[in-house]
């Protein structure tokens, strides 16, 4: 219970306009922007810090969103600073892939079973091909691709466009479907899940 | 154990002109000759042209004209995935009015697996869904087909001399199927395409599909030959000293697929026409039988001729194997599938010493000396409940189980060898064969209709390794 406390707020800070399953697990200090969409079975765990995720994400089912101890260090070791993992605006976290990475930009598109490392710093407009394991300790530069089973790399020339239309249609398709977590109503205090 | 099940576990010996051990599932047996064949001892010929991702066919003499290239499809520069047509809608300008826009759909190429697109060579989207793509002209194309033409009139020339030569000394053996297909003109510079045999020894060309119609009138074609430059031109200034931009800089597989242009940027990777594939039948060197025919259709699996040796010799299996120790006799379970719907009968004989096909054995065996019969294969066993069990008698310390065409049985072997790797074990088998492919005679009436000739192959397990 002492981590806990550490780590700030307990419940989800979800904005209103955005649309969060109930299957959906969601642990620790998460902030959600609005039109960001998170599937059933979507897991973002804030277990070493504070996740803030901004708007317009599309998040599918069984993606791990982690912020997670690094591996050496056991949780209850004192004098770690807690590391707000960010995300920014239209990415779109495919199904079962994992991120742990720190510093995610804008219009990135993270394919189906990629696996992020804790030290990869994702600009804009990347792509990270599906089953592509990026775990190296670098700034991925805009708008690169990485696909094949090497993980090659290449730079395209426009980013990826933003999932608009999927976004909207999953706004009204999902609450018919499936219960969603409480919003937060504009500035006031959050509320319990 | 699936592993046991693996298909190099065993092996069956080919004799061919090479001894090939390789089991049985890629095995093929000719019923004509009542031999094993492999995929070496058998001639290999093209049977038809289809694209694989649009699967549409294609004669033989248009995929030559093509370079057997699909017409339709694309492949992605950068990863060699299939291309997809997208389709954007752009604001355009109506024809008759100018300042007014209206939405116009635009296509372009994209790769769903590297995210490549047309754009980013500078294509053009173009407005029409299909067929809008041109590919970049080649600067050396009228030489190189100037080039072509000379060696072809040249070849030629040589093919009349030496035909002139051989009319006087014809070879002993001519194959048969010679006389019945069409012949393409084989030359020196050219590889007929239907029944072209590679004689050993010869040198094998590069430039398919050359070939000459036979009337052409000969008409003399001079070339300049290439001149040689002395001076080169020279390396730009800042070569040593530019940072490479490592995304832009092509790999040698991307700069390779397009032999013309062999571009070192990734900005002039333009997409190729997709490779045609080819369905190949198998026809067997010694009585010239068909093995195996595929269906013309693309879109078809299935064969026309299909002999495949699993469904005509019995197969050996492993079912389970004790743990193997060095010079202790183990019991080993193997199963024998009888593919045939006759009852087929099946005798085990061990090899002898100094057999020249035993080469891989390390173990002694001793296999179970009586016959063992098979019931033959019954397609409707599964559905009928009320068929009687056959009557077979089972000596049970050799017969393990019985079920439909299959029966399990034992053999013990004693591990000769206390090195690492695999147990191996050799014997061989012998079973009767109905040949129904031969020609009924008129004149039997109420005899056998086909009668049984036996034969024998030489079988290798492996077993895996030694148990200290």
């Amino acid at each position: 219970c002492s981590k806990r406390r550490s780590s700030g707020r307990i419940h989800a800070n979800i904005a209103a306009g955005a649309v969060v399953c109930v299957e959906s697990e969601i642990r620790g200090d998460v902030t959600i922007g609005p039109r960001t969409v998170v599937h059933p079975k979507a897991r973002i765990i804030a277990e070493a810090g504070p996740i803030i995720i901004g708007e317009g994400n599309l998040i599918e089912e069984q993606a791990l969103i982690i912020n997670s101890y690094p591996e050496n260090i056991m949780p209850d070791t004192e004098g770690v600073e807690p590391k707000t993992m960010t995300i920014g605006i239209n990415n779109v976290f495919e199904v079962g892939c994992v991120s742990q990475a720190l510093k995610i930009g804008d219009n990135n598109v993270i394919e189906s079973k990629a696996d992020l490392g804790k030290n990869v710093i994702l600009t804009s407009g990347c792509i990270v091909g599906a089953c592509c394991q990026v775990n190296t300790c670098e700034v991925i530069p805009e708008n690169t691709v990485i696909y094949g089973s090497n993980c090659m790399r290449r730079v395209q020339t426009e980013r990826p466009q933003p999932q608009t239309l999927q976004l909207d249609f999953l706004m009204k398709i999902l609450p018919n479907y499936h219960h969603m977590k409480k919003t937060v109503k504009g500035t006031s205090t959050p509320v319990r899940n | 154990m699936a592993s046991l099940l693996q298909p190099d576990r065993v092996l069956y010996l080919v004799h061919g002109e090479k001894k090939i051990r390789s089991s049985l599932s890629t095995l093929y047996f000719c019923r004509y000759c009542s031999e094993l064949r492999s995929l070496e001892c058998v001639s290999h010929e093209v049977d038809s042209h289809y694209c694989p991702s649009c699967l549409e066919n294609m004669p033989s003499a248009e995929a030559k004209l093509k370079k057997n290239r699909c017409a339709n499809c694309f492949d992605c520069p950068c990863c060699m995935h299939t291309l997809s047509t997208r389709a954007t809608n752009i604001p355009a300008p109506l024809p008759d009015d100018p300042s007014k826009t209206a939405m116009k759909k635009a296509y372009y190429l994209a790769c769903g697996f590297c995210r490549w697109t047309s754009r980013d060579v500078g294509m053009a989207d173009k407005s029409v869904a299909s067929g809008g793509w041109q590919e970049p002209d080649n600067p050396h194309t009228q030489r190189i087909n100037k080039l072509i033409e000379y060696y072809q009139q040249l070849a030629q020339r040589e093919k009349l001399e030496r035909d002139r030569k051989k009319l006087a000394r014809r070879r002993p053996y001519m194959p048969l199927a010679f006389s019945q297909h069409t012949i393409h003109v084989v030359e020196k510079y050219g590889l007929g395409t239907r029944l072209q045999r590679q004689r050993p020894g010869a040198p094998i060309t590069s430039l398919a599909g050359l070939s000459l119609k036979e009337g052409e009138d000969q008409k003399e074609i001079n070339i300049e030959p290439a001149q040689a430059l002395d001076e080169v031109e020279p390396l730009p200034e800042d070569y040593y000293t530019r940072p490479i931009n490592l995304p832009e800089v092509t790999s040698l597989r991307q700069r390779l697929l397009q032999p013309d242009f062999q571009p070192a940027g990734a900005s002039q990777l333009h997409p190729k026409h997709k490779h045609l594939l080819i369905k190949r039948s198998l026809r067997c060197r010694k009585c010239e039988h068909n093995l195996s025919k595929p269906e013309f259709n693309p879109t078809s699996i299935k064969f026309k001729i299909q002999l495949v040796a699993v469904s005509y010799i019995p197969e050996v299996r492993i079912m389970s194997i004790p743990n193997l120790r060095f010079q202790k006799e183990c019991q080993v379970l193997l199963t024998l599938t009888n593919p045939v719907e006759s009852i087929t009968h099946v005798t085990l004989v061990g090899c002898e010493e100094g057999d020249p096909e035993d080469i891989n054995s390390t173990a002694k065996v001793m296999v179970p000396t009586k016959e063992l019969v098979l019931a033959g294969k019954d397609a409707a066993a599964d559905y009928d409940e009320l068929a009687e069990p056959q009557d077979f008698q089972d000596d049970p310390d050799v017969v393990a189980f019985r079920k439909s065409n299959k029966i399990g049985f034992f053999i013990k072997v004693v591990p000769q060898r206390e090195e690492d790797g695999d147990v191996t074990v050799s014997f061989k088998i012998r079973h009767d064969f109905r040949n129904l492919a031969a020609p009924i005679r008129p004149s039997e009436e109420d005899d056998a209709p086909t009668e049984a000739i036996w034969l024998t192959h030489h079988v290798e397990l492996s077993l895996g390794p030694l148990v200290a």
